[in-house]
């Protein structure tokens, strides 16, 4: 048996993403690109450096700064049977594209009694670095309640490289949501070509007092807290949704159920927020635990950095919420 | 005297780099405002200069490699008949300066 499964390589996160985008365009022609940037500017974040070369204006296709268009276009071009990548650069603007993302591709299959689907992917970039009130949002939570909308959050570059390849095959329309946060820290990803499906959490660090459920650029934040109360004797373990709709209720479940205490973290607001929907998730299926959740205070996040740190939950919030939790 | 370059912290929120290229192998002397060696974040490229000139005496990272910053990239020294045996200790900093382009 070859060992190449098992090798890995370093780097960024952007480059795993362009290398997923790589691969899939390279095995399906359907596959294109179109957003701010993604020409031979090579992205926003730079994760399509020399995919214009390779692939083209055709396939790498920059448009105005008209997010609304962009997704109209990518819906329509995927019901028409391409597998576009719309490129959103901040997560807020996504919201200008809410109408053709989810009045139109979330619904297409639906609607059509099964003759049309739209392999739209939106991928799109949330989280606070000192930007202000409208380029720093997390509102992930607001699309998870849509029938028909996949959506996923890696916090990892092996993760971004193997949701993005299975975001390009998926048959409806995935929101694939970077934080900018991560960007600067590199990481191993398999040699080999990998797939990460949907709907699978990842346990990122084992613990036994209690869960710490996160996505994106949280899950540092949740491994950074349980570093910090491990000195005081307080095991956490922390697990990595990835995907956030569908969402893995199996794992989540056997690992309150083996703490029997659950902290949710988000970036984004608690209110009906991606940890009420998990604790929700989760105490349907095993009972009621002791649950606190951990997110921005309810408040814009400011481009003040002083405001910002504020508003955004750190691991010093975290553990305190942690030791109130342990304390029940 | 030795001096030594370490990985700087010249772009907020990087943790590691990645060496792109070096310009000059062991025995390369550099004058002040040389390029010694290129450096890649997630979103820029860091030019090192020489601050000061001197002698290039060992590469510690290849192109290609990844260091954590504050890591020791290389070793210089003023001259090339300076005796390395001490560099293992405390060298001193070598004077840099840096182009995030």
């Amino acid at each position: 048996m070859s060992n190449d499964q098992f090798l890995t390589t370093r780097m960024f996160f952007r480059e795993a993403v362009g290398r997923a985008v790589r691969e899939e365009m390279e095995a399906d022609d359907r596959v294109l690109v179109l957003g701010q940037d993604v020409g031979a500017f090579g992205g926003s974040y730079r994760e399509f450096d020399g995919l214009f070369k390779i692939f083209g204006p055709e396939r790498m296709r920059d448009t105005p700064v008209a997010e609304a268009a962009a997704v109209g276009i990518a819906a329509g071009a995927a019901a028409a049977g391409l597998r576009p990548l719309c490129v959103i650069t901040y997560m807020d603007f996504l919201m200008i594209g809410f109408d053709a993302l989810i009045n139109y591709a979330a619904k297409l299959r639906y609607k059509s009694g099964g003759r049309l689907s739209a392999p739209l992917v939106v991928k799109t970039t949330a989280g606070a670095q000192g930007q202000g009130v409208a380029h720093s949002q997390c509102i992930e939570a607001w699309l998870i309640s849509v029938p028909g909308l996949k959506v996923v959050a890696p916090s990892t570059p092996e993760d971004a490289y193997g949701l993005m390849k299975s975001a390009l095959r998926s048959d409806g329309p995935v929101v694939y949501i970077d934080h900018k946060r991560l960007f600067p820290a590199p990481g191993n990803v398999p040699v080999a070509e990998t797939v990460i499906p949907f709907g699978k959490a990842a346990i990122r660090r084992r613990g036994v007092d209690l869960t710490i459920v996160a996505h994106s650029y949280m899950v540092r934040v949740a491994l950074e807290t349980a570093g910090l109360l491990e000195a005081e004797d307080l095991s956490c373990e922390v697990v990595d949704l990835r995907s956030l709709a569908p969402m893995d209720v199996n794992t989540l479940c056997r690992s309150v159920e083996r703490t029997g205490r659950l902290l949710t973290l988000e970036e984004g607001q608690v209110t009906c927020g991606i940890g009420t929907e998990v604790a929700t998730r989760i105490f349907e299926r095993i009972g009621v635990r002791p649950w606190i959740r951990v997110g921005a205070l309810p408040a814009p996040v400011s481009s003040n950095p002083v405001l910002e740190a504020a508003c955004v939950p750190n691991a010093d919030r975290v553990a305190q919420a942690a030791r109130t939790l342990a304390a029940r | 005297m030795i001096y030594q370059l370490s990985v700087p912290a010249a772009v907020p929120g990087v943790e590691e780099i990645r060496i792109l290229e070096w310009h000059g192998e062991p025995g390369a002397t550099f004058e002040n405002g040389d390029l010694i060696v290129e450096l890649e974040t997630h979103k820029a490229v860091v030019e090192v200069r020489a601050g000061q000139s001197g002698v290039l005496r060992a590469i510690l990272a290849d192109a290609g490699d990844w260091r954590e910053i504050g890591v020791r990239l290389a070793l210089f020294s003023d001259s090339a008949a300076d005796d390395m045996s001490a560099a293992e200790g405390d060298a001193g900093d070598l004077v840099v300066e840096f182009d995030v382009t």
